[in-house]
């Protein structure tokens, strides 16, 4: 019940600001996330004490799935074939991403605070009640543990999304909004074909494993949509990862992990699928960008460890050499890109793709190193990236303009201000002692760790290391022309950060540098045992199905 | 001799009491203005009971429905000239639904200023009968003269406006489409009558299987069957026989446009699902391999048109300016997705519970409402500001936020994203077509999901200039009935979306099963009043077949 009212909160929280008078609005959203969050921090809770090794047996149970918290199970959609359940949990993946999610949605939700003021300021009702709607969707992706549960949440959070960029957004807005629309709806039609097929053949599984179909004579056994069940179940694993169950003649595993892959690398996003983020960016108002960055990106990553990996670790390994190359290839490019930038919020951006690169190569060499870099990456670019966006919008409410070039010697000015842009970039270069170093070094080392197994794991590893640099260039290149050299007389009367600015900023900051400090008692010992139990759970699978995963 | 003279006894009667409401209905729309003196909206009020009372006729009789579907209306009874069956009950009570909500949309926009009131619904109320008994029929004959009496007055409504040019050429470009695949249709019919002397499909069905297996005639019922299949395609609009929507669409007044978009695809759908039921039920006595070489021409054939057209009619509505047009692309895509459920269903092993037909009328049923309500808000923005075009619709999120909403609300829903019903609608389609899980059907789902995405490109075109978009057109009151309609269509697919998920479906499911099938009836005692349910066996009717051509 407690993840249910966590989910639907802010639900409730949207009608009540379509009901309440246009003054109240604002105080009513911010009320929203405020409880959100609240509720949400009880759900770390049953976590505590999870890294002693007494106890997590207790916390994250022996194998994935074995033990979730605050199950709450209701049958949804029921037919004679099927049944369709509402059913949420959490386990130690997704507990941090949805207080990251409540997190987030909180200081983005402030961030909105001044609306009034903003350029575009039509329909404040609209505005919070689209918002609120969107971290339902967030929260509800994060929640669910059914696949058609998680996909109504998945999709239900476009709408949203394009509506906040395209009516509140930059001069191209239309086109961001639409193109955001589009990327996205095209990898989630590749995961509604997934839904379909895995949800029939995980029915042939449970019957034995003859194809089924009425065509074929066969009658129709109940399948499943529970992502627990798909990934647990002997039966369902067997026959999806056997190389004899074809899909339109093709190989079931590889292919539906693709299928599923593609969906989540637009979110995340991995090149050549991330062309819409800088332009979504670039025109999302400042708090969008916030959730945009902090928190939709992170679905991507965690489509990965939630479906694609426990469900077919199989197509894990078929894909490994792609999808590491696709992770360091997003690394350098993105950085690359940022490098090049002239427009602050759009070199932002490139960073995210370039940090988000991490995240996928260290998810792809399947090591439990990789798996908690990857998983830490998240959580620390969640919390450095939003914090960067609404740095960028700082300024850009008192210049009206985000020319790199054009800035300069603002630390002068807003020194509380360039204390904190110093400490959020930092953060995101990955300076050790700050969060972004973590997730990368594990990620590193992960990769280091699959060496056996895999010969591209060195030089990927030590491209990817090398990267560093390049972050570290783009992003003393940028602190040097913005915030260093002398003070500039045009940016003279621009006021330091206010009261409420510094009340988004400071939270965003200290966890920078708590996690970089704590990682384990912040972090790790929350997730490690749900991570380790799902890389255990695919290097299982694994030994049985490498030899056929090159086969394919 | 008195035997060849049938009369109808008062149970065969009071089994048809909805379609006989509705011939007293288009009785007393033309006698009223003799009585009363012609009055549009009196005429408007009659169709309005007039289809009030269908519904409560229908719901009567269905009550009453046997299990098996009952024929009536004609002799022997399992013949199939009339059937009265679940399926058909559902269609009536739908399509009466839907024909209100027209009258109402009528009432809201063209009541005041219509002349021809009693003229216009006794062609809408026409045409409606005439889909009613297409869905009711597997007779030949009865299968053409149901077409016609469903398409001659729609040819008239299109024009109904007669001072209107685009009108009077969308009307033309509908007549001669429509009599040439009437004719094709004819000849298709007298072929296949020819060869069989029988007009009841069941019996073609039993014996062109046995011909098509056996090599014998072949090419001259692959012919005959084309030609037959040409004059339904025609009516669903599909590709390559679309090419009379677009434009009849676009040129009738928008009231017609709404009725035309749903019913006579939604009734020519139902038509082909009976005739498909009848071919896969001749083929059920039959081997696994008649059954797959028989059956999966027709499948694939099938799957590809409607593949091809709902890929065509979402390209096609790319480039529309008007929303009309598009809505009418839009419907050939829809029609597309809903023909998909029919190519599945040529099997004899479809699920007893026919879950394929269950998924095409729970696609209808939140069809018809996401186009009543995407048409009604068009209808609103024309009549209020006499534009048409996708820029009439510009700033619509300021202009006129209670209708732009559920526009939004229908769009979305015509995409198929949840949390509205037409995704709900998809869904149950993608589950029926996997149900059936061979190449084709996964083919189909591919394709499907694939569809959804490009048709997100037009639909949105029309929310993007709602609420993107302001060029600081003037805003307006749309008419307050009109806004409730469309909310009410709005909230029922949030509704059906959300929360009332199961309903439809199993609605649907109880109005799919027991699909009346007719019996074989072998040539000589078709005069007979003894039936048999029995169906043929291969021997007998190779016996039989030598002996005919001798």
């Amino acid at each position: 019940m407690l993840l249910t009212s966590v989910v639907f909160a802010p639900l409730i929280g949207a009608i009540v600001c379509l009901i309440m008078p246009k003054e109240l609005t604002r105080v009513v959203a911010v009320l929203t996330s405020a409880i959100t969050f609240a509720l949400s921090l009880f759900l770390i809770l049953p976590f505590l004490g999870g890294g002693d090794a007494s106890r997590a047996i207790e916390v994250f149970g022996g194998a994935y799935g074995e033990k979730l918290h605050f199950v709450h199970r209701l049958p949804w959609i029921t037919g004679e074939t099927f049944s369709i359940e509402y059913f949420l949990g959490v386990d130690g993946l997704s507990m941090p991403l949805i207080v990251l999610t409540t997190f987030v949605a909180l200081l983005a939700c402030l961030a909105s605070w001044n609306f009034n003021e903003w350029k575009i300021n039509k329909s404040i009702k609209g505005y919070f009640f689209l918002f609120l709607l969107l971290e339902m969707g967030m929260i509800g992706t994060f929640a669910a543990l059914n696949f058609f549960l998680f996909y109504i949440f998945w999709e239900i959070m476009l709408l949203p999304m394009y509506f906040l960029i395209g009516v509140w957004g930059g001069p191209r807005k239309e086109y961001a909004a639409i193109k955001f629309f589009l990327f996205t709806l095209a990898g989630s039609v590749l995961m509604l074909v997934a839904l379909v097929a895995m949800f029939f053949y995980s029915g042939e599984a449970v019957a034995g494993g003859a194809p089924s179909g009425y065509l074929s004579g066969v009658e129709i056994t109940q399948g499943t949509f529970d992502l627990i069940e798909l990934a647990t179940n002997d039966a369902i694993q067997q026959h999806f990862g056997a190389s004899s169950t074809l899909f339109l003649g093709r190989a079931f595993a590889p292919l539906m992990f693709m299928f599923l892959f593609v969906g989540f690398a637009v979110k995340l996003p991995a090149v050549p699928l991330h062309t819409w983020l800088p332009d979504a960016h670039v025109e999302a108002p400042t708090p969008i960008s916030m959730i945009l960055a902090g928190v939709l990106l992170k679905m991507g990553g965690y489509g990965f460890l939630r479906l694609c990996y426990p469900i077919f670790p199989t197509g894990g390994v078929a894909w490994a050499g792609v999808l590491a190359t696709i992770g360091v290839v997003s690394i350098l490019y993105g950085a690359l890109c940022a490098m090049a930038q002239t427009d602050f919020k759009k070199l932002v951006a490139y960073s995210s793709v370039s940090h988000m690169g991490y995240v996928l190569l260290g998810i792809a060499v399947m090591t439990h190193t990789g798996f908690q870099g990857a998983m830490f990456q998240m959580i620390a670019h969640g919390v450095s990236s939003p914090m960067c966006f609404f740095l960028v919008g700082v300024i850009y409410d008192r210049a009206h303009h985000r020319e790199i070039n054009r800035f300069g010697g603002l630390w002068l000015t807003m020194p509380k201000y360039g204390t904190m842009a110093t400490i959020g970039f930092f953060a995101s270069l990955g300076l050790p002692g700050l969060c972004g170093f973590i997730g990368e070094i594990y990620v590193l080392l992960g990769t280091f760790e699959a060496r056996h197994q895999f010969a591209w794991a060195v030089p990927a590893a030590i491209l990817a290391a090398s990267a560093v640099i390049l972050t570290a260039g783009y992003v003393l290149w940028l602190i040097q022309r913005v915030y260093l050299g002398p003070e500039r007389e045009e940016h003279a009367g621009f006021p330091e950060a206010t009261g409420r600015e510094m009340l988004i900023l400071v939270p965003f900051a200290a966890f920078c540098i708590l996690f970089g400090i704590l990682p384990k008692h912040l972090f790790f010992d929350y997730v490690n045992g749900t991570l380790v139990n799902i890389v255990d759970a695919v290097q299982a699978a694994t030994q049985t199905g490498a030899a056929y995963a090159a086969g394919f | 001799m008195f035997e060849q003279f049938w009369i109808p006894t008062v149970t065969d009667l009071t089994r048809f009491a909805p379609e006989l409401t509705l011939v007293a209905t288009l009785v007393a729309l033309l006698v009223a203005p003799l009585i009363m003196g012609r009055s549009a909206k009196t005429a408007g009020w009659i169709a309005l009971l007039g289809t009030a009372a269908t519904i409560l006729a229908t719901l009567r009789v269905g009550g009453s429905v046997h299990a098996e579907g009952i024929s009536g209306l004609a002799r022997p009874a399992a013949a199939g000239m009339l059937i009265l069956d679940n399926l058909t009950v559902y269609f009536k009570i739908v399509l009466m639904l839907f024909l209100a909500g027209v009258t109402i949309l009528w009432f809201i926009g063209s009541a005041e200023k219509e002349q021809h009131g009693e003229e216009f619904f006794v062609l809408l109320v026409g045409s409606a009968l005439g889909m009613v008994l297409m869905t009711a029929t597997l007779n030949l004959l009865m299968i053409v003269i149901a077409i016609e009496l469903a398409s001659l007055p729609s040819y008239a409504i299109v024009a109904f406006n007669k001072r209107n040019r685009t009108a009077a050429e969308a009307s033309l470009k509908y007549v001669i489409f429509g009599g040439v695949s009437a004719a094709i249709m004819l000849y298709g019919v007298s072929l296949l009558y020819g060869l069989y002397h029988t007009l009841n499909v069941a019996d073609i069905a039993a014996r062109a299987v046995v011909h098509l297996n056996t090599g014998h005639n072949s090419a001259i019922i692959c012919i005959a069957l084309f030609c037959f299949f040409a004059g339904v395609a025609f009516k669903i609009a599909a590709v390559p026989f679309h090419f009379w929507c677009p434009d009849a669409f676009e040129g009738a007044q928008i009231e017609v446009t709404t009725w035309l978009s749903v019913s006579s695809k939604a009734a020519a759908l139902v038509l082909l699902l009976r005739i498909v039921d009848a071919f896969s039920a001749a083929t059920a006595a039959h081997s696994m391999v008649i059954q797959i070489t028989v059956l999966s021409g027709l499948a694939w054939g099938l799957g590809i048109i409607a593949a091809v057209t709902c890929t065509w009619g979402n390209f096609a509505a790319y480039r529309q300016q008007n929303v009309k047009r598009m809505l009418a692309y839009s419907s050939i895509a829809h029609a597309g997705y809903m023909l998909m459920a029919a190519a599945i269903f040529v099997h004899p092993n479809a699920p007893a519970d026919h879950s394929p037909i269950a998924a095409v009328l729970v696609y209808l049923l939140i069809y018809a409402f996401m186009n009543l309500g995407a048409f009604g808000i068009v209808a609103m923005v024309q009549w209020k500001t006499g534009g048409e075009t996708v820029d009439a619709f510009n700033g619509l999120g300021r202009r006129a936020p209670w209708i732009a909403v559920p526009m939004v609300f229908c769009l979305v829903s015509l995409v198929g994203l949840p949390p509205f019903a037409g995704f709900i609608a998809k869904v149950w389609l993608l589950l029926a077509l996997g149900e059936a899980g061979n190449t084709l059907c996964w083919t189909l789902i591919v394709v499907a999901v694939f569809n959804t995405l490009v048709s997100l490109f037009f639909y949105f075109r029309i929310v993007k200039a709602m609420f993107l978009v302001d060029d600081g057109r003037d805003a307006f009151t749309p008419p307050i009935a009109g806004t409730a309609l469309v909310n009410v269509c709005g909230l029922i697919l949030i509704l059906f979306g959300v929360i009332f998920i199961n309903q439809p479906r199993d609605i649907a499911k109880r109005y799919a099963a027991n699909l009346f099938t007719p019996a074989v009836l072998k040539p000589h005692d078709r005069r007979a009043t003894a039936t048999s349910t029995t169906p043929p066996d291969l021997a007998s009717m190779r016996t039989e077949l030598a002996d005919g051509s001798k």
